[in-house]
């Protein structure tokens, strides 16, 4: 399916382009008035997101929006970020120019696959108020900032430019702005709040974006600021070339057509990923065309021919030409910690699981699911959970209910990990946001509309895996939870209540206060494990501290074990009780003899962390007594481990390069394909001259 | 039972309950307070008396879980509270101990309910009354009405000659809380009869007709379930003037209930019930028949309702035939009514037909 891009593209002269808003305005974003001013929101920041991440910028970025008609629902929006900026000469391209840059050719995971770009915005402020967009950008290199009002001519269908010019760019502080842009547009829209809010969007795009500050200043003065919570900034992705599995009719017969390529055996070598040597001649057999042929004479049927034997119609020695996957260095996930501090970030809560699963495959494309579970706090018990819903860092307010992401979130029997769920289907009850995440070089929607993810499979599989581990972790919080209140309870009751009760009866009865280590320990009559993690602010350390009581009648003996977060680089400091790394993120000490009424103290701290980083120490014992506090050690979760570990290690030697391994692993989800892969073809290229609208629609 | 003990009787008592505490700790153990089973599984008849009583099941209560040791560190606060209490000559309500106890920390009520049910704990494990303790219930007395005569002493201690006919307004005479000797003597009547009614509607619309008159007897309304004052001066009356007392009730499971704690004994405080409960006290109405035979207009049972009718059938204090069979007719209609659907037919029905039958099958007029 080609985007709006290539639509537009091509269709671009024959239809006015108010005529083109009006149709196509549900497309577009624009089609309410509190929704046009979300969509200019998201057009802005997404731009801002995108330029800071290709200059490797921590972007800063602040919006305001102020009333300036209430009855005409007259609003400015000005969006300002500290970002490359845009030489002056390409101002006018990028805000007056349809799909001015690179983004929709390259294949790889972007934020714009939605909308047409900032151009929509200044088009609506346009259409709607018959104001220019004012913008205002500063390069480094300049001392200057350029400054030009851009219009756009609806007759001509082209940017018009006025007031142009340059100025110093002073901060409100009066310092002068390195770099940057900002963008004041006037637009016919309705500021709302609620879940369909620019708030709940700035909000949730400050979830996946940790990097980011933003700071929203809403109509009414109000400011809201979400920090920065990592310097990190999200990985570079490569543009990978298309995956044969993953191409079209229309695709192919334009690739082959804009082909400079000497032949056919170049033309696959070249153009396409997962294509080896010995792929390209196997598939070449299959398609019954010979290697040596000109590009140039390659036609109709042939190429037909060849999208057979990419899709495994046209078969090899009776089986589907063997590929190799894609890279997948072209996914940028969040990963887990971003993700969980992104979480705690806005919403307040004590227990925060996050997952990012490893890339997979569908239809040739790279796809990543992540996911993050937020419980408890504030959050109200007895409504649906807050469902989180992205698709390549863009958050997806809309037709939330008709999206598979939210499919895979109803598809979990909740009710077994302690969220209430009717039947054990739909939107879960309880106090708890769920977030999903997909990464993908191509993103399926239901509709142009970009807003609900279509069903597949593939996709499917991965965020239901990911729920069912996410929701694995809930319980087992739960559990863990439930115990340590009763063992608070215990504990409350030999350390406050009984010694009030000893106090107050020997003062009633005038006699003298009796000893009541007797008492506990027949009140008792466990071995009671208390553990805390805490940030430690003046160490910026995390302290770990595990105490274990005996209040049983005997010496006892045990092995403790506690879980750290060696993988995410924490180095273990202050541990003066010793002990030795039983595996990764498993620490041991072994207790000899714990006498009766007697406790040991364990404490270390971790370095190399930050503030919420690790909340959770899981304790668990090795030994015959059952301990309050802490899990028996399951030795199946020891070999678990130390299995990932050995996985860890491996995937680290492996390289891209070492094709003839590869090619061995990857032949089953080749076999899958021929089965399950059933894709619409669309008309080659673009329709003739003719009444159409932009999107290729009759009128 | 019913003799009021000195305070130091009372101290003594007391004391008994906090040794049992302090010597388990003594021995190394978990501290206890032993007390009677109070629920319906645990109350038999007592022939001697002819009530209800608590039965030989005792539960433990030791503080092995954080609830129970509270429990036991609240009962030693109010033992300290009333000690105080009794040393100043003073009194106070159970509410007002309520409030005291927000002071006491981790020995503070989780809510009114506790601290009356911790009260009543205490009076059971000593055998003393609320009374000794000097607290005073927050629930106020019944409204009584008709020609009889008592005497109370007022908060001058000077005795006041009360006749609950001339001497009161249409609200009739108020029951004070404690009703015991040392406060109210009961002097002199004219009366065959007293009628114990469930409603102030009902009430009110006796004393308009002028059916204590008519009809000779003492009107007495209970304000739903009779707060202990109102059971024991009931109690009174029978015993002291050799009175029937016939009980006028909505016709449902908890008029049901409230009938047996009148008659036979109530469960929470069945350690006292020869002291609160009218053994030959009559149920008027509205009986499961009643519904019938009049053609009272009538609601249907709810779930709470069904559920509160099994309960009875399995409460020994409902065990006799006569109330099986009423219980399971109302069980079976799946109706129940308000003493006011009895206006159906006009307001003088109830004191014109209903009441002049139902106690002539009585025998009382």
């Amino acid at each position: 399916m080609a985007g709006i891009a290539q639509k537009l593209a091509s269709n671009q002269k024959q239809v006015a382009i108010s005529e083109f808003f009006e149709k196509n305005k549900h497309f577009l974003g624009f089609d309410s008035l509190a929704r046009s001013l979300i969509t200019a929101v998201k057009e802005a920041v997404d731009n801002a997101l995108d330029a800071c991440e290709e200059a490797r910028i921590l972007p800063t970025i602040r919006i305001q929006i102020t009333k300036l008609d209430s009855k005409k629902d007259i609003i400015k929006l000005v969006v300002e970020d500290n970002g490359p900026g845009i030489p002056q000469k390409s101002i006018e391209k990028v805000f007056g120019q349809l799909l001015f840059g690179s983004r929709f050719h390259a294949i790889r995971q972007s934020r714009g696959q939605q909308g047409i770009g900032i151009t929509g915005v200044v088009m609506y402020c346009q259409l709607t108020t018959g104001r220019t967009t004012h913008v205002r950008s500063k390069i480094a290199t300049e001392p200057t900032a350029a400054f030009v009002d851009i219009g756009l001519d609806t007759r001509k269908n082209k940017a018009t430019k006025s007031n142009a010019g340059r100025e110093i760019w002073y901060n409100e502080d009066g310092t002068g702005k390195e770099h940057g842009t900002e963008v004041t547009a006037q637009m016919k829209a309705k500021y709302q709040k609620g879940r369909q809010s620019v708030w709940q969007y700035l909000r949730m795009t400050s979830i996946v974006n940790p990097h980011a500050e933003i700071i929203f200043i809403d109509p009414e003065g109000e400011k809201h600021h979400w920090t920065r919570v990592t310097e990190r900034l999200p990985t570079k992705v490569e543009s990978i070339k298309p995956h044969p599995h993953g191409i079209e009719l229309g695709q192919l017969q334009r690739m082959v057509a804009e082909s400079k390529d000497l032949n056919l055996n170049h033309f696959l070598l070249n153009n396409f990923s997962g294509v080896t040597n010995r792929a390209r001649k196997e598939l070449c057999q299959a398609a019954e065309l010979e290697g040596t042929r000109k590009i140039k004479s390659v036609k109709g049927d042939d190429i037909r021919a060849l999208l057979e034997a990419f899709q495994g119609e046209r078969l090899f020695n009776a089986s589907p030409v063997k590929l190799l996957k894609p890279p997948t260095n072209c996914l940028s996930p969040i990963e887990e910690l971003l993700i969980k501090k992104g979480l705690s970030k806005t919403i307040d809560s004590r227990f925060v699981t996050t997952l990012t699963r490893v890339p997979n495959v569908t239809q040739g494309n790279p796809f990543q699911v992540e996911v993050g579970l937020i419980f408890g706090g504030g959050m109200p018990g007895d409504k649906p959970v807050e469902i989180l819903r992205f698709a390549n860092r863009v958050p997806l307010m809309y037709q939330q209910g008709g999206c598979l992401l939210t499919k895979a979130i109803e598809s979990v029997d909740w009710r077994q990990y302690g969220l209430d769920q009717a039947g054990g289907k739909g939107v879960p009850k309880g106090p708890a946001a769920i977030l999903v995440h997909l990464a993908s070089t191509n993103v399926q929607f239901t509709s142009e509309a970009k807003e609900a993810l279509a069903d597949n499979a593939e996709v499917m599989e991965e965020a239901r895996k990911a729920m069912l581990e996410m929701g694995r972790g809930l319980r087992k919080h739960l559990e863990k939870k439930k115990k340590m209140a009763k063992t608070k309870e215990k504990f409350e009751l030999i350390n406050d209540i009984l010694p009030a009760i000893a106090e107050k009866s020997a003062q009633i009865l005038k006699r003298p206060v009796p000893e009541l280590s007797g008492s506990i320990t027949k009140i008792m009559s466990a071995v009671i494990s208390e553990s805390s993690t805490e940030w430690n602010k003046e160490t910026k350390q995390i302290d770990v501290e595990i105490v274990l009581f005996n209040y049983t009648t005997r010496v006892r003996a045990y092995t403790l074990l506690a879980t750290w977060p060696e993988k995410s680089g924490a180095v273990m400091e202050n541990n003066d009780t010793g002990g030795r790394k039983e595996a990764l993120g498993v620490w041991a000490w072994k207790l000899e003899s714990l006498q009766p009424g007697g406790k040991t103290t364990i404490s270390f701290s971790l370095s190399g962390l930050e503030r919420g980083d690790w909340t959770e120490t899981e304790v668990l014992f090795r030994g015959s007594q059952d301990v309050i506090g802490a899990t028996k050690m399951d030795e199946k979760f020891l070999e678990e481990i130390r299995r990932q570990e050995q996985i860890l290690t491996e995937s680290g030697i492996a390289s891209p390069e070492d094709e003839a391994e590869q090619d061995k692993t990857i032949t089953e989800p080749t076999e899958q394909k021929t089965e399950v892969v059933e894709e619409k073809v669309e008309p080659a290229v673009a329709p003739p001259d003719g009444q159409r609208t932009l999107f290729g629609g009759d009128v | 039972m019913s003799r009021m003990r000195t305070p130091e009787e009372t101290k003594e008592a007391m004391h008994e309950v906090v040794a049992e505490m302090y010597d388990r700790i003594v021995k190394g153990e978990p501290p206890t307070m032993t007390l009677p089973v109070r629920t319906k599984n645990n109350i038999g008849f007592d022939k001697k008396l002819g009530v209800y009583k608590y039965g030989k099941k005792q539960s433990i209560r030791d503080a092995t879980s954080l609830g129970s040791a509270k429990q036991l560190l609240r009962a030693l606060h109010v033992v300290e509270f009333i000690e105080e209490m009794l040393d100043a000559g003073k009194s106070s309500t159970l509410r007002e101990m309520y409030y005291i106890a927000e002071a006491w920390g981790m020995g503070k009520f989780g809510s009114q309910n506790d601290s009356n049910n911790l009260a009543e704990d205490l009076e059971i494990v000593t055998k003393c009354l609320r009374e000794d303790f000097k607290l005073r219930p927050e629930e106020d007395g019944a409204r009584m009405i008709g020609n009889l005569t008592l005497r109370e002493r007022n908060r001058r201690g000077e005795w006041m000659r009360i006749n609950a006919r001339d001497d009161v307004g249409d609200s009739g005479y108020g029951v004070p809380y404690n009703v015991e000797l040392e406060k109210i003597e009961l002097l002199e009547h004219d009366i065959d009869f007293i009628m114990a009614i469930e409603t102030g509607g009902m009430f009110d619309r006796l004393i308009e007709n002028g059916f204590d008159e008519d009809y000779r007897c003492g009107l007495l309304h209970l304000k739903g379930q009779p707060a202990r004052s109102t059971r024991r001066i009931m109690k009174r009356m029978s015993e002291e003037w050799d009175l029937p007392v016939v009980v006028f009730l909505d016709g449902d499971p908890w008029s049901f209930r409230i009938f047996a704690s009148i008659a036979y004994g109530a469960i929470k405080t069945a350690h006292i019930s020869e002291y609160l409960a009218t053994p030959s006290a009559t149920y008027l109405g509205i009986t499961a028949d009643d519904i019938l035979a009049y053609d009272l207009p009538s609601d249907d049972l709810s779930k709470k309702d069904i559920e509160a009718l099994n309960a009875e059938l399995t409460d020994p204090r409902f065990a006799d035939s006569w109330w099986q069979e009423q219980i399971n007719m109302m069980l079976e209609l799946g109706k129940k009514a308000e003493q006011q659907s009895l206006a159906k037919y006009g307001l003088d029905f109830v004191t014109e037909t209903y009441l002049p039958e139902k106690l002539a099958e009585l025998g009382l007029a």
